[in-house]
């Protein structure tokens, strides 16, 4: 059958063929409906636009022992921060205990330099002492929650000892070593330490270099008071006077992840040193001495309380295991066993 | 222009102008590594930064010409239970706890100069307190009876001990009591050899962040009268030292200005090293030790500390403690002359001690 209608642009139909088939209402609706179709396809996109604002704060967290991984992310990131026009402000927020000395003086160094660019505030939460009190000194402003710990502005090392002669080394000091040597070493690290403290807040310690090189850690409330935080606030209250310091008003909180995804590493103090594990049920390649650390050793857990609450909980779990595998004489031995230990337990935990 | 040209021209322009835009915005919008500030950190460059960690050098000498003296050595139970293992050990051989050798430079000191050095080492059943059977004498009383001079630095000893010890400086021998701060709370009845003795040890230990060497510990203490037992010395160090006091002696030594006492934070003046007539107590024992030697004027000191131990009236043929009188009353048995300790080297020795010890 053949087609009826003409088929352009077989039909040779003209324009003047055109106008007088479609009206100028109908061209108007044509033009409008798709006006309207391209509207609704890009509206999503503008509206995103006009709706986020191009200032940001960036929140860089600093959490778990300060160590290599924790510094490789937290550079970087800061590194990005600075790159990017649309941060204006920068919180740390932290929380921890301390590390490496080089991996706290490597993001000492990074927040050194994204203070030369914007204002940076760090906001502790439980704890930022030792390390991690260095890796936030050169922030515009400390803030602390009123039972935060912050300080402990020192070195953690075992006392040198003089080495009985060891046969094979190429050198005296390859092994071993000269214990006075080993102090004059130590000492250097700990005043490289509390030297820099002093040049970053050196004016707002309300005491002498002597008393911060005691290497105290103070509640929030009195950190306020001798200088070493600023202000009493949470982390909202930091973002805000991040975003208030350089004008941002409307701002959006671009947070930003440091550090392994585990748990791991944990730090564990031994009689001699600290030491990093970095797995649950460490192997050889999992425990990494620190033979000098700047890190709050309270806040560290023995090897011989994380032994015993251990112990604990096998005593705990073989129990279970008796009971549930075996009948009811051996369940009642096994209740005993479990109501003998389970004092002890708190017993520990309690003293 | 042909229409087919006319075409490509335009698809061409357009096309231009289209890479050419997004080379330009690309250009214009370049996300890459923000140039790095430059920052100086003058804390780190600062001259005295570095530590000098030249271990120095000693010259242990004795100026007193004494004829040969006998000296027994306590090295003492190690606070983690690991005995004393006798001469070797102490001399730096045979044992792998430092502490065994820590007083070589005083033991070579006198060896040097013609004493006798021997180390009172307790078996495994006399490392702690324990009372003798009655009547017979203590391994240290008998040691003791033989000596001139004894150095301990040991408190933990038996009643019977501690009456021989007390005999003994009663029979004009010589006491050099070192002690530790950790001493005070780890090991049972120091008190006991105090009160013996008439000296205190203080509590905690003292240091200085503001001036010391190399560690907030490691104190330095200065003179606080001329005797004998400073002469010559401008400064010793004692690493880790509590005070100690004397009732009826003097100070020797004082910690320097701005040291402070670890249990209260506050500065102290009390004295590191005490002397009552024929006892010595020093708050400290790591000062003997080689290292610590070669450090400040430590050297002259030990050797003054040498001269004192030789320098004495005893005579051990007929002063307590007397084995052979452990079954009768303790008391003094011979002449007990007056000592002159501030000027040692005026002191003779009567040949007859001298006889004694190194007839042994």
């Amino acid at each position: 059958m053949l087609c009826r209608f003409p088929v352009w642009p077989y039909s040779g139909m003209s324009t003047d063929t055109l106008s007088s088939t479609v009206t100028p209402r109908r061209q108007i609706a044509a033009v409008v409906l798709a006006a309207a179709l391209l509207g609704v396809v890009f509206a999503p996109t503008v509206y995103g636009m006009t709706n986020e604002t191009s200032d940001a704060v960036a929140v860089v967290e600093i959490e778990g022992p300060v160590n290599t991984a924790l510094a490789d992310d937290v550079e970087s990131e800061l590194t990005s921060i600075r790159g990017n026009e649309s941060v204006g402000a920068v919180v740390l927020k932290i929380d921890t205990s301390g590390g490496a000395p080089v991996a706290s003086e490597r993001i000492y160094k990074a927040v050194q330099r994204t203070g030369e660019e914007m204002t940076v505030i760090a906001s502790v939460q439980e704890i930022s002492a030792s390390g991690g009190y260095y890796a936030m000194a050169p922030a515009d402003e400390i803030y602390v929650l009123p039972t935060s710990l912050v300080g402990s502005i020192g070195l953690n090392a075992p006392s040198p000892r003089t080495t009985s002669p060891i046969s094979g080394p190429s050198g005296p000091d390859k092994v071993g070593g000269n214990a006075i040597e080993g102090w004059a070493e130590r000492q250097t690290l700990a005043d490289t330490f509390v030297n820099a403290m002093m040049a970053e807040r050196g004016e707002t310690f309300r005491m002498p270099r002597e008393e911060v090189a005691k290497a105290d850690v103070y509640l929030g409330t009195e950190a306020v008071r001798n200088g070493f935080a600023d202000e009493i606030g949470s982390l909202n209250e930091a973002i805000h006077a991040a975003a208030t310091a350089e004008d941002l008003g409307d701002y959006r909180v671009d947070t930003r992840e440091t550090g392994p995804d585990s748990p791991f590493p944990i730090l564990i103090r031994t009689d001699q040193q600290v030491v990093a594990v970095h797995a649950n049920d460490p192997g050889y390649g999992d425990v990494e001495p620190m033979g000098v650390a700047y890190v709050h050793l309270d806040s560290v857990p023995h090897v011989d309380t994380i032994e015993r609450f251990s112990a604990d909980d096998i005593s705990a779990e073989r129990a279970g295991a008796a009971a549930d595998g075996s009948g009811a004489a051996d369940e009642s031995g096994a209740d005993g066993t479990t109501d003998g230990s389970a004092p002890a337990g708190a017993g520990g935990a309690s003293a | 222009m042909n229409r087919p040209a006319t075409l490509l021209v335009a698809f061409l322009v357009t096309f231009a102008t289209i890479t050419a835009g997004s080379a330009v915005a690309g250009y214009a919008t370049a996300d890459g590594t923000a140039p790095s500030p430059e920052i100086e950190n003058d804390h780190y460059l600062e001259e005295d930064l570095i530590n000098d960690g030249t271990p120095g050098q000693a010259d242990v000498t004795m100026s007193s010409d004494e004829s040969s003296q006998t000296v027994v050595v306590d090295p003492g139970v190690e606070a983690g239970g690991t005995p004393g293992l006798g001469l070797l050990a102490l001399l730096g051989f045979g044992g792998p706890d430092v502490a065994d050798r820590d007083i070589r430079p005083l033991a070579n000191a006198l060896i040097e100069n013609g004493h006798d050095v021997r180390v009172y080492a307790p078996d495994d059943d006399q490392r702690r307190p324990r009372d003798s059977p009655d009547g017979e004498p203590t391994t240290l009383g008998e040691e003791l009876a033989e000596a001139d001079a004894f150095v301990t630095f040991r408190t933990d000893y038996s009643d019977e001990e501690l009456e021989d010890i007390e005999s003994f400086v009663d029979g004009d021998g010589r006491v050099l009591l070192a002690t530790e701060p950790g001493a005070t709370f780890e090991q049972p009845g120091p008190a006991s050899l105090d009160a013996r003795l008439d000296v205190t040890t203080g509590t905690g230990y003292v240091y200085n962040m503001a001036e010391n060497d190399l560690n907030y510990q490691r104190v330095y203490a200065e003179p606080d009268a001329d005797s004998a037992l400073t002469a010559d010395v401008d400064r010793a160090v004692f690493p880790t030292a509590t005070t100690v006091g004397t009732a009826a002696g003097s100070a020797e030594f004082r910690p320097i200005a701005g040291s402070e006492l670890s249990t209260t934070r506050a500065a102290t003046e009390e004295p590191l090293l005490v002397r009552d007539d024929g006892v010595v107590m020093v708050g400290d024992s790591d000062f003997l030790s080689p290292e610590n030697a070669q450090r400040a004027d430590n050297d002259v000191l030990i050797g003054n500390l040498a001269d004192f131990l030789v320098t004495n009236d005893r005579n051990p043929a007929r002063q307590p403690p007397n084995t052979d009188d452990r079954a009768g009353p303790t008391g003094p048995t011979g002449p007990t002359g007056p000592t002159q300790p501030q000027e040692p080297t005026e002191n003779a020795t009567s040949a007859g001690g001298s006889d004694t010890a190194t007839a042994r």
